[in-house]
This record gives structure tokens, sequence and C-alpha cells, in this order.
């Protein structure tokens, strides 16, 4: 079931609209790719994906098109010069900086440099770090998908399209929903602290080895958490001193830092024993929290992805649908 | 000027922050968002830090739910009372779009299924959030942003090569699958006014997650890439004069990686090198000059920096919201500008503030039965 079908988009692309445009077209919008930046092989089957490449002048392009997106991370687009943009057309013009400030070269690493979101990713010792992948980018192509469907809503009550300015500085910046509030509100600024969760006075792991991997968990307070997590444990043999502790009398965030890594020394060497598969089918049942950590190259294989048809045809290219659509009632439309 | 969303209708029963980032989005666009939420089972967003004044007590006085809802209404339903699920079919009635984020089965318990749903109003959208998804192996599977973090392979590839995997303090889940979310929903609706049906738009936070990734899956590295580029080089994060003070560099223009050493007096590039030059340097004054000279570089900002950023002011960025408790307060604004359609960001709602004006004014309910209702705790 295709939502967009019907919508001819034309885009420019140089990174910020890229994956606005895939987005348009993986929901079943015709997207013609009018011109784009270099980039690898790889890149360009992630970011260009569903999207035809077209020579076609770009009058001839524009004078039927729904939505243009128009990347000017870089520079202008010559050939666009003296086209005369429909008065319908919904045209999203994304820049690097927001239009009111002076243009400069942004990437994706500078973009998410000024979200606020490196400076608490990675470990106090070493440099900020970024999220995986291209990140600033992609929130930008996101951010450009609902620009042109709200000018396309907006269409619809004023019959007129309309140019829409769109900032990756600002796209990146929405990300980041904590730093700055923390900041206004408290005088608090965020520090990296590696895979520590800190709460009160102090703080917790969050990423355990396991027997063949590592999973995501944490000694927080949720007295029915813990409590189910050191029943097994006691059933394995394995809980210790943590079988005596009265889980609803006691506030983790607020015990000592030594007496919290001894507990967690005893959770650990449980972890360890186990893998991934048991300790995520323990939680699952009893309700520990607990996630294993899915290595990139086996997400594909998972049957999640799978059952949801995310990696379409067995590759490794996630090119199935954004999100699933279930009818109405009498069937696909 | 109205906004893009003038006259559409969100019945909201979404909470904490994946589903309300969203209807956040529609909300600020013109869209009535009626956030449905409980004293009885409160918003976990209501007590999430930081409050004004230190009030963690009272429900109103959260920076992180106000940014999180601006520009809704608030009524209090209590769900767990049958009466309180036929005054919610109303607003399901009402609306275009029901909004949730519960956990699994949760909708179908109370009464409100996608079947329900439908019977109530035919053409109705509902659009989900979840960590798995409604369908599949997972769909059972209660969780928040950070599972999908754990199970997209974002932890596995975040951090330095050969270490770990790393989970930063922040749900990303909890972000993008709710822009994820914003886009379902409007596409949902372009659908439905081009053939006239309704559909359910399920979202998936590991889903989302991967989708935002399709450039490291097309790549496939063996290790954690870190801030190093495929493309260009030099790529990455460098020490600047100043405590935990840091500028990101990337030479992707022709030339710039000359330019680069240029500035910094160098006769041979290395990522050493570099930073042996840098942090001597006063780190706004040389991302000035790398500018200038062509090269990508910017200042790595903390939350202070985000704050007090010129360029974001000059965008208006954070938009000043008078709320009654919180006082004259920053609140995030769209990235975007629709000229014709202005956005407008307002106040988030205080619990059940606008009760009559919804229950009474909008569904045609009697005072007296709002009263009553109130009273034996249906609408609480």
């Amino acid at each position: 079931m295709k939502l967009l079908e019907g919508l001819k988009v034309v885009v420019l692309a140089d990174r910020l609209v890229d994956f606005g445009g895939v987005m348009l077209a993986r929901m079943g919008a015709e997207v013609v790719l009018a011109g784009a930046c270099e980039m690898t092989a790889p890149r360009k089957a992630a970011w260009h994906h569903g999207m035809t490449p077209s020579k076609a002048p770009l009058a001839e392009l524009l004078a039927d098109a729904d939505v243009l997106l128009e990347d000017r991370r870089s520079e202008d687009w010559p050939d666009l010069k003296g086209v005369t943009l429909p008065e319908t057309l919904v045209h999203v013009v994304a820049t690097g900086y927001p239009e009111e400030t002076p243009q400069r070269p942004a990437t994706d690493l500078t973009l998410m440099a000024q979200s606020g979101l490196m400076h608490v990713i990675g470990t106090a010792e070493a440099p900020p770090l970024r999220l995986p992948g291209e990140q600033a980018y992609a929130l930008t192509g996101i951010q450009v998908a609902t620009a042109a469907l709200m000018g396309l809503r907006a269409r619809r009550l004023t019959g007129k399209g309309q140019r829409t300015p769109l900032s990756a500085l600002q796209s990146a910046t929405l990300s980041n929903y904590r730093e700055a509030v923390m900041y206004e509100w408290t005088g608090r600024i965020g520090r990296r602290v590696g895979n520590r969760l800190v709460r009160g006075s102090s703080g917790v792991r969050q990423v355990w080895p396991c027997s063949d991997g590592f999973v995501t968990w944490s000694m927080i307070d949720n007295p029915g958490m813990m409590r189910a997590l050191v029943r097994v444990m006691v059933e394995q043999g394995a809980a210790g001193e943590l079988a005596e502790v009265d889980w609803g009398a006691i506030l983790v965030a607020d015990t000592d830092q030594e007496v919290i890594d001894r507990w967690q020394g005893i959770v650990a060497k449980f972890f360890a024993r186990h893998d991934r598969a048991t300790l995520a089918g323990w939680s699952l049942e009893h309700g520990w929290g607990l996630s294993a950590i899915t290595k990139l190259s086996e997400v594909p294989e998972s049957p999640q992805m799978k059952a949801r048809g995310i990696f379409p045809d067995g590759g490794t290219l996630p090119t199935g649908p954004l999100f699933a659509v279930h009818p109405a009632k009498g069937g696909a439309a | 000027m109205s906004g893009a969303l003038d006259g559409l209708k969100i019945a909201d029963f979404s909470w904490v922050g994946a589903g309300p980032r969203a209807t956040k989005d529609l909300a600020d666009n013109g869209a009535l968002v009626v956030k449905i939420e409980s004293a009885k089972r409160l918003d976990l967003g209501r007590m999430s830090p930081p409050f004004a004044r230190g009030e963690r007590k009272n429900h109103d006085a959260s920076a992180f739910f106000a940014q999180t809802n601006t520009s809704k209404k608030s009524v209090t339903i209590n769900l767990s009372d049958p009466r309180g699920i036929e005054v919610a079919k109303k607003l399901v009635a009402w609306a275009d779009v029901v909004v949730e984020n519960f956990g699994p089965g949760f909708m179908d318990r109370i009464g409100l299924s996608w079947e329900v749903l439908q019977e109530v109003k035919p053409d109705i959208i509902l659009a989900s959030v979840s960590v798995a998804g409604k369908t599949g192996p997972m769909a059972g599977f209660r969780g928040y942003g950070n599972a999908a973090a754990a199970m997209s392979g974002h932890a596995d590839m975040t951090g330095w090569p050969g270490s770990e995997p790393h989970m930063p303090p922040l749900a990303y889940g909890d972000v993008v699958a709710p822009m994820m979310l914003t886009v379902a929903i409007l596409s949902a609706l372009e659908h439905r006014d081009r053939t006239g049906k309704g559909c359910h738009v399920d979202v998936s936070q590991i889903e989302a997650m991967v989708h935002v990734a399709g450039d490291l899956f097309a790549e496939m590295p063996a290790d954690k890439p870190a801030n190093h580029d495929p493309l260009i080089a030099p790529h990455g994060v460098f020490p600047v004069a100043g405590e935990d003070a840091w500028i990101a560099i990337a030479c992707e223009a022709r030339g710039s990686a000359e330019a680069l050493a240029s500035e910094l007096g160098l006769d041979e590039i290395s990522d050493e090198a570099i930073a042996a030059a840098t942090r001597l340097r006063d780190g706004e004054d040389l991302a000035q000059a790398l500018c200038d000279a062509g090269v990508a570089a910017a200042m790595v900002l903390d939350g202070k920096g985000v704050s007090e950023s010129a360029d974001l002011e000059a965008a208006s960025h954070f938009v000043i919201v008078d709320h009654p408790v919180l006082g004259r307060a920053h609140m995030p604004a769209p990235p975007y500008q629709l000229p014709l359609t202005p956005w407008h960001v307002g106040p988030a709602p205080c619990l059940g503030e606008h009760n009559r004006e919804i229950f009474v004014d909008t569904l045609g309910m009697a005072a007296e039965d709002l009263a009553a209702l109130q009273e034996e705790g249906v609408l609480a």
C-alpha cells in the first residue's frame, strides 16, 4: 500500500535533501533525481535508492511536478536560473545554516558538532564522537520530507505552493532534546561519561559483556525489575548477596558507589555465563528491561526485520517500507 | 494567517517522548491536538526534569514536558474506567487522526483497538509508534528508545574502533521515530484526501533507526567508523584552547586540505599534527578562519553553546513562549518556514486545562455531566 502514489517530485541533491527524496519515493511518489553531488557507490545505493535519474531540462521536469527539493548546501543550481516555477509547486530549499545567517561550508560532521549531541557522546578522556553514519544529513532529510508534506497540506488550504526554506543546522539540533534545556534550567552542562548512566550521586553500567557479545541493562530504581532479575539469579545459583537486598527499601541512586560496584560485579559474572539469546529471553519473560546488542551485520538477518520486510530480497540495504501501513476495513486502498 | 494543518483534528493518546514529539510538530503547524492524559496515570514526561523552581511535584512544572508538548490542549480521561472510554470514543469520532504509543495490546485491552476505532469513525487514521512495530515476532516487545539503539546496530557502531558498544546518554530512537511518525501521519492524510480511506500507520523505533543508518548498512564497516569518513580527509574532531573545547573539521571541498595546512602552518597533514596545532588556537577564531578559507569547520557545542548559538537565535530556533508555570521560556520551533501558512509555537497545556473547552464546547457534553464525571474520577 503506497500512500503517495500520484505525487511527482523533482530532486536537486547535495546531501541535505537526498534522504527526503528517498523517503517520498519509498512511500510511492514518482521521484526524479535531476542533479546530485559526487558520493561513494554505497552511499548512492543508500541515499538515492528509488529515485530515477534524469537529464531532462528542469523546466520540463517541473512543469507538472508537485514538489521540488532543492539542496543548497554548497552552491546554487545554474540550471534552475530562469526557470519559471509553477505557482502550485511546493518548493523546499535546504541550506546548511539558516537562510538568515551567512552560509559557510557544512558537512554532516560539522553540523552534528553544533547540535550539542557530540559533546556528550564518548568518554571524557577522548574527543567527542558523532553518532554512527550520516545522522545530520538523515535528520535533515526527514525534515525535508516533513516540510514537503506540510506544503502539500497547505496547498489544499490555499491553492498555492510556497517556497519553504529549511536549515540542516536546526534539523540536527532538534534531535537534541536534553542539553540546551538542562543548561537553561539548571546551569548544568552534560559531559561524556562513557557507558555509565549517572543518577543522583552514583553511576551504573549500561553495557555488559556476555558469552557471545554484549547486552544493555542498567541497575535502576525499579524494584519489580530488580526482584525479577534476582529471582532468576537465585535459581541459577548466582545471586550472592543480591538475594538479601530489599529492593523496595533502597534507592540505587542514593547508594554508595562502592556498594553498587560490588553488586554490579555479581551481575557481571552472571551475565558473562550466558549468551544474548538466553538473557534476552529471560528479560522478555520476567521483565528485566534488558536488550541484546545486535551487531550491525546481524540486523538484516533478524526475524523481526524479515517479518517486516525491511531488507528486501535478502540484501543488506534497508530499502523496505519506512513504516508499516495496515489498510482500513475493506482491503487495500 | 493560519498554519499548514489548520482544521486538522488529532486525538493524542501518546505520552513521554516518542509520540508527543510527533504531535508537537502537528500542533505547532496549526492542527488542533487534544492530549488525552490522566492524573491517575500521569504522563512520565510531566515527572521528567528539569522543573521550574525545582517543583518536581507540580504536574505543570516540567520544562521537558513543556518542550515536547507545545501548542496542544490537554484533557483528562481515566482510561481504566469504561465511562472514560465512552468519552474517548467521542473524541475519536471528532478526530481525523488518533495517535498512541502505549505498550503492546493496551489499546485493544481498553476497547480502542484499530477495529473499534474504524467502527467509531470509518475513515480514521491510527498512528502508532512502538519499539519494534505492531507485527512480527517482536510485536509484544516492551521498551524505550535505548532498546532500539541496541537492536538497530547503532550501539554496535557507536564508539571508537575496537571498543565495546556505546550507549550515549540520549534515547536517539525517541527522536528519530517521532519524526518518522510525523511523516507517516502527513502521508496518511495525503492518501485519505485522495482516496477517502483511512489506514493504520505503524512506526517502529528500531526500523526508524535502521533507515537513518542506510549508509552504514550499504558500507557494512568491519569496525566502528567513529569520526572518520570513507571519502573525506582530514575529517575529525581536534582540541582547541580551553577546557573540553573541540573543533570539528572536514576537508571536503577540493583544495580544502591544503587550505587547512596553510591556516595551521603545517608542512604535512596528519591527525596528530593537526591536533598539535589546533590546541593552541581559539576555537571560534579558527572555525571562522577555516570557513573563510573554504574548509568546513565548527566548534563542538555543549548545552550552553546550543542555548546561546547566534545562528540558532537568528533563525528563531528557540522561540519565547509564555507558560503559566514556567513563565517566559524557550521552546524549540520547526526547522522550516512556511511563509503562506506560518507555524506558531504556543505553550504546553497544564494537566486537564482544556476539559471544559473540549468536552463541553467541542463535543457538546452538558456542563453538569462534565462536573459529575470529574467528581467521580472518570474525567480526571
